[in-house]
């Protein structure tokens, strides 16, 4: 009844934009990195080098490092956000006075640009100039000081994260809930079901289409987190906060080092797609057993 | 003294007397150049730094009222300034018809040759030379802008020192002093060597404590995450401790004592285990200064001493909006180890950074000539006194004379004529042409002693092993 | 559900507002200090009104110049987002094509990319590539909002294909028996269902857009610069000036907040229906 030709067309659109913007420079960057390639080595040229860029990365501490620390803060980061963002979500499913004012408000941190989320948190938390490590030492004694201890400074950028971006989650959760049926609820309530069992058994499986696209799309920009943590600790102190969309912007931008930059984000490029497709795969598979 | 002084107000009376002569001669010279490139339009680059606001907001003005050429002007972040030129010149696209050359990037810019050469380009086009613009007027700043062949490759823009501020305030307190001599025997006065610095600094974060008061006894530019921290160690400290050329040995290009360098010498890691000592004697924002967190702690009264980029100085000292340290600024040559006075005077050492910034036309632009023509624009005696007034700059000799700087002279304890007089003893950066891939691989190193997790002697001697690594990757090193 | 206490709710509403709000309530703080009231005062409460660094913000000719580009190039994007992911997921919805779950997930990878790296060989195509005598796409309005495409459609299309996926094909199948066309079909029964969940892509997309940095500072320079871009020059040798930076910050709030109320009309409406369910 419909022809394949006319969905192509619908498509073509789409797949022009992202094959020039998307592909042509991802063939430039596969290419590249198999050269050595930085403007200001003695040889400032392209120097073919075979798989060496891949081979010098699997020994590279500082990026594997790097792959570590995002992992960690990727982990931590997506996990809050869905708790809370969950648990948001579901109180706007109640009625209470306020809420239209409440929803506005907690939507305000997406509106705030990366840079100046980085600028406003850097603002709260610079000894001397911020509100946290003046009140957290007078009222806990606790010694805050955001370029000395790592711990901090990763817990920083954490939690500077979750503000950030738990109002997206609890958006499109609440898109998800509110499109859901009321009958099987209700049917399960009289059948004794357990606010567990509701929770685990009708609700989970029935949110998870929209579940999986927020977390995948949280999962995918934690992944590649710059410009806050760059305005925030700048990667540091040390590199304890360099995660990888930083690491990559100090090889390619201040040390110039193209070749190896490019291997090193087809790499994290290739871990990243792993990742989302063994999610994906973990989490997906178990659907026709459940339904 | 008496005889400079006098010789100094002749230059001056006859450079005004030039200059208001050829004034109109000039504003024909502009027009009459610029003729055959009207409508265009030149784009130029460079960092957002009050002096570039001057010259895009004044003097770029100026001149396209003068020769109808349009300039775009972009000012920009720091990273993003080099990213931009050096992408563009890389691929040869013509956007920019000048760019910002910072003092340490311009070896790596004629390294690969992106430059165009500004003295050959005058000679070769005569048509173009202005008659008021004369290489040999700027001060031995313009040293660091000329090639191998000792032509220029750029115009100078903006110059400062990285020197040594004090609160003279405090200095002078007489209870102040009289505690401080009660306590070191000496009278306080500002540091001469590290020692006393070290004193000094332990003094006033006691004074602070026990006075209550928001006062430690020192900046450091320390931030753990960003180059500054690198900075202020090769720049300012080791150099001081007589470690020069960020401790490499600039004939094989080696970093450890066992093949010739110095970055993880004796000298070197004193300098930095004194350094990273005065962590304990700075406000607790340190760990995060950047150079304009620094500026902005000594602005805010928070430390009695410090090392401050000279742009920073003149605002400190003169601007009540910005400073409440205004005209309680001192200014001081940085204190050094004995015997490193002796090396600079036999010509092989420096002791803080001349830092700075000139524009430079890429091979790759279109409008060479148009772009010449602002260059010299930019590099003529006219525009150098507000300019310096404005934004603390000094490029040109003709600079100093002017009443009006003179004026500032004053308010800012001396800060124009220590530049003029001691400006000899300080360098601009070493002729690296792999600086900011030396820095970018070492820097951590660094950022791992101010943190501590790293001892400084580990610290440093990492850093030498992994600079020889790199250098030899890049292939400068053969190993 | 069954009816609980309003205290809950309450107390949950005020800790987290003032959670949320204070970063911005600092950043508005700092915004009414001159910068010699910056150090050493943590407080948290204003101390007057001082608008010098708001007039300075929006004296700044290029500054307004700025935050109009960025208007356009996220208003722009997001209406071409909107309309491909549309298009796009409605073909993946509706229509049987070959190889359509290999395509849909390389839609998706697009997003995934490490930014940095390539902004070379965009650098590269919009500088050399793309050039017809004078004109190239560097800093272009339509260079940066074709390029938003890229981190933005993936993101949109997965969005749209759930909401898509739910709309019964019953419903166009029923409309095209009776004669209407696939544009009428796309116009008058898809468009009106999905409308709520266009709208929350829509605002996301809007925010993406708004919010870029990275892809703006490279690849504009004067014509095109956005107003992000231009919050990164207040960091300078000579004192980040964190006073005009704050204001402005608060600056770029008042537009996207103009556009988040524009929008949440139809997102609460989306929250309310949920009629359709396959």
């Amino acid at each position: 009844m419909r022809s394949p030709v006319t969905g192509w067309l619908f498509l073509a659109p789409t797949i022009a934009v992202l094959g020039i913007f998307g592909l042509l420079p991802f063939f430039y960057v596969a290419f590249v990195g198999f050269f050595d390639w930085n403007p200001f080595a003695a040889n400032p040229g392209l120097v073919y080098a075979g798989v060496n860029n891949y081979r010098r990365l699997v020994f590279d501490d500082q990026f594997l490092r790097s792959i570590g620390l995002t992992l960690q803060f990727t982990f931590w980061v997506v996990l809050s956000e869905l708790v809370i963002g969950y648990l948001l979500a579901q109180l706007f499913m109640r009625d209470f006075p306020l809420k239209g004012l409440f929803r506005t408000i907690h939507t305000l941190p997406l509106l705030v640009a990366p840079i100046a989320v980085g600028a406003a948190w850097r603002l709260l938390t610079v000894p001397g100039l911020g509100p946290v490590p003046f009140y957290l030492d007078r009222w806990f004694g606790i010694d805050f000081r955001l370029g000395s201890f790592e711990n901090q400074a990763f817990l920083t950028t954490v939690i500077m994260d979750i503000w950030h971006w738990t109002p997206l989650v609890t958006l499109t959760l609440l898109a998800g809930l509110s499109a859901m049926p009321k009958e099987p609820f209700e049917s399960a309530q009289v059948d004794g079901a357990n606010r567990w069992q509701i929770f685990w058994h009708i609700m989970l499986p029935m949110l998870k289409p929209v579940l999986l696209t927020t977390v995948f799309i949280r999962l995918m920009d934690a992944l590649r987190t710059v410009d806050e943590v760059w305005m925030l600790t700048g990667g540091g102190p040390g590199t304890a906060t360099r995660y990888i969309g930083l690491h990559i912007w100090r090889v390619v931008f201040p040390q110039t080092d193209y070749g190896y930059g490019a291997a090193m984000s087809l790499l994290t490029l290739y871990l990243t797609i792993m990742l989302c497709w063994f999610l994906y795969v973990a989490l997906v598979a178990r659907k026709p057993r459940a339904s | 003294m008496k005889r400079r002084d006098l010789l100094s107000v002749a230059a001056a009376a006859a450079l005004l007397s030039t200059t208001s002569f050829s004034a109109f001669a000039d504003d024909a010279f502009w027009a009459k150049a610029a003729e055959p490139y009207q409508g265009v339009t030149i784009r130029g680059v460079s960092e957002s730094t009050p002096s570039s606001n001057w010259a895009k907001d004044v003097i770029a003005k100026e001149f396209t009222e003068k020769t109808g050429i349009e300039i775009q002007f972009e000012t920009t972040s720091w990273d993003q300034m080099y990213d931009k030129a050096i992408k563009d010149m890389e691929a040869g696209s013509g956007i920019y018809d000048f760019v910002y050359i910072e003092q340490d990037i311009i070896y790596s810019y004629l390294s690969r040759d992106f430059l165009v050469n500004i003295t050959q380009a005058l000679k070769d086009n005569p048509d173009l030379a202005a008659p008021n613009f004369d290489t040999s007027a700027f001060t031995t700043f313009a040293d660091y802008f000329k090639g191998k062949d000792g032509d220029l490759y750029g115009v100078p823009m903006e110059a400062f020192l990285k020197t040594y501020l004090y609160r003279t305030d405090l200095f002078s307190d007489p209870d102040i002093k009289a505690q401080f001599k009660e306590k070191y025997g000496r009278d306080l006065a500002p540091a001469t060597d590290h020692q006393q610095y070290r004193e000094i600094a332990e003094f006033f974060t006691e004074y602070g404590q026990e006075n209550d008061l928001q006062l430690w006894g020192t900046t450091v530019q320390a931030s753990s995450g960003h180059p500054a921290s690198f900075y202020e160690f090769v720049e300012t400290i080791a150099p001081t401790f007589g470690v020069y050329n960020w401790g490499l040995n600039t004939e094989n290009w080696a970093a450890t004592v066992e093949n010739g360098g110095t970055m993880n010498s004796d000298k070197a890691k004193a300098a930095l285990s004194w350094w990273i000592g005065n962590l304990q004697y700075a406000p607790p924002e340190s760990t995060s200064s950047t150079w304009d967190e620094v500026a902005a702690s000594f602005s805010a009264g928070r430390a009695a001493q410090a090392f401050v980029y000279g742009e920073n100085t003149a605002w400190i000292a003169t601007d009540e909006n910005k400073s409440t340290v205004v005209g309680n600024v001192g200014v001081a040559l940085p204190p050094v180890e004995p015997g490193v006075m002796e090396e600079i005077e036999a010509g092989e050492g420096y002791i803080g950074y001349y830092d700075g910034g000139a524009f430079g036309i890429p091979h790759s632009s279109k409008n060479k000539e148009a772009a010449l023509l602002f260059l010299q624009y930019v590099g003529q005696p006219e525009v150098q006194v507000d300019w310096a007034v404005n934004a603390a700059r000094v490029t040109h000799t003709a600079t100093y004379e002017d009443p009006r700087i003179q004026e500032q002279d004053e308010k800012t304890s001396g800060y124009y004529s220590l530049m003029r007089d001691e400006g000899k003893l300080f360098a601009g950066a070493p002729d690296f042409p792999f600086h900011g891939q030396l820095r970018e691989a070492i820097a951590p190193f660094f950022y791992d002693a101010i943190t501590g997790k790293l001892t400084p002697e580990e610290a440093l001697d990492q850093a030498a092993a992994r600079a020889e690594e790199e250098l030899t990757r890049l292939g400068y090193r053969k190993s | 559900m069954k009816k609980k206490g309003i205290l809950l709710p309450i107390l949950i509403w005020c800790g987290m507002t003032v959670l949320t709000l204070l970063p911005i309530w600092w950043l508005f703080v700092v915004s009414m200090r001159t910068r010699v009231q910056l150090f050493g005062r943590p407080s948290l409460m204003l101390d007057g009104f001082y608008w010098g660094n708001y007039v300075e913000v929006l004296q700044n000719e290029e500054f307004r110049y700025y935050l109009w580009n960025s208007i356009v190039v996220a208003s722009s994007n997001c209406l071409i987002v909107t309309v491909l992911a549309l298009l796009a997921t409605f073909a993946l919805s509706r229509y049987k094509l070959a190889a359509e779950d290999s395509l849909f997930f390389w839609l998706i990878t697009n997003r995934m990319a490490p930014a940095a790296v390539f902004l070379l060989p965009l650098f590269l195509l919009y500088t050399q590539v793309f050039r017809f005598g004078d004109y190239q796409l560097f800093d272009t309005r339509i260079g940066l909002i074709l390029l938003y495409c890229v981190f933005n459609l993936p993101f949109a299309i997965w969005l749209m294909k759930g909401i898509m996926d739910g709309i019964p094909k019953e419903l166009d199948e029923a409309a095209m028996i009776d004669g209407a066309s696939t544009f009428e079909v796309l116009t008058k029964v898809i468009l009106p269902l999905a409308k709520p969940g266009l709208a929350v892509t829509a605002i996301l997309t809007w925010m993406f857009a708004w919010n870029e940095y990275l892809f703006a500072a490279t690849l504009t320079s004067v014509e095109a610069r956005t107003i992000t871009t231009g919050l990164a020059e207040f960091v300078t040798v000579t004192g980040t000036n964190w006073g005009e930076l704050a204001a402005l910050s608060m600056l770029t709030l008042a537009p996207a907040l103009v556009f988040l109320g524009f929008v949440q009309r139809h997102i609460v409406a989306g929250l309310t229906f949920g009629a359709v369910k396959e």
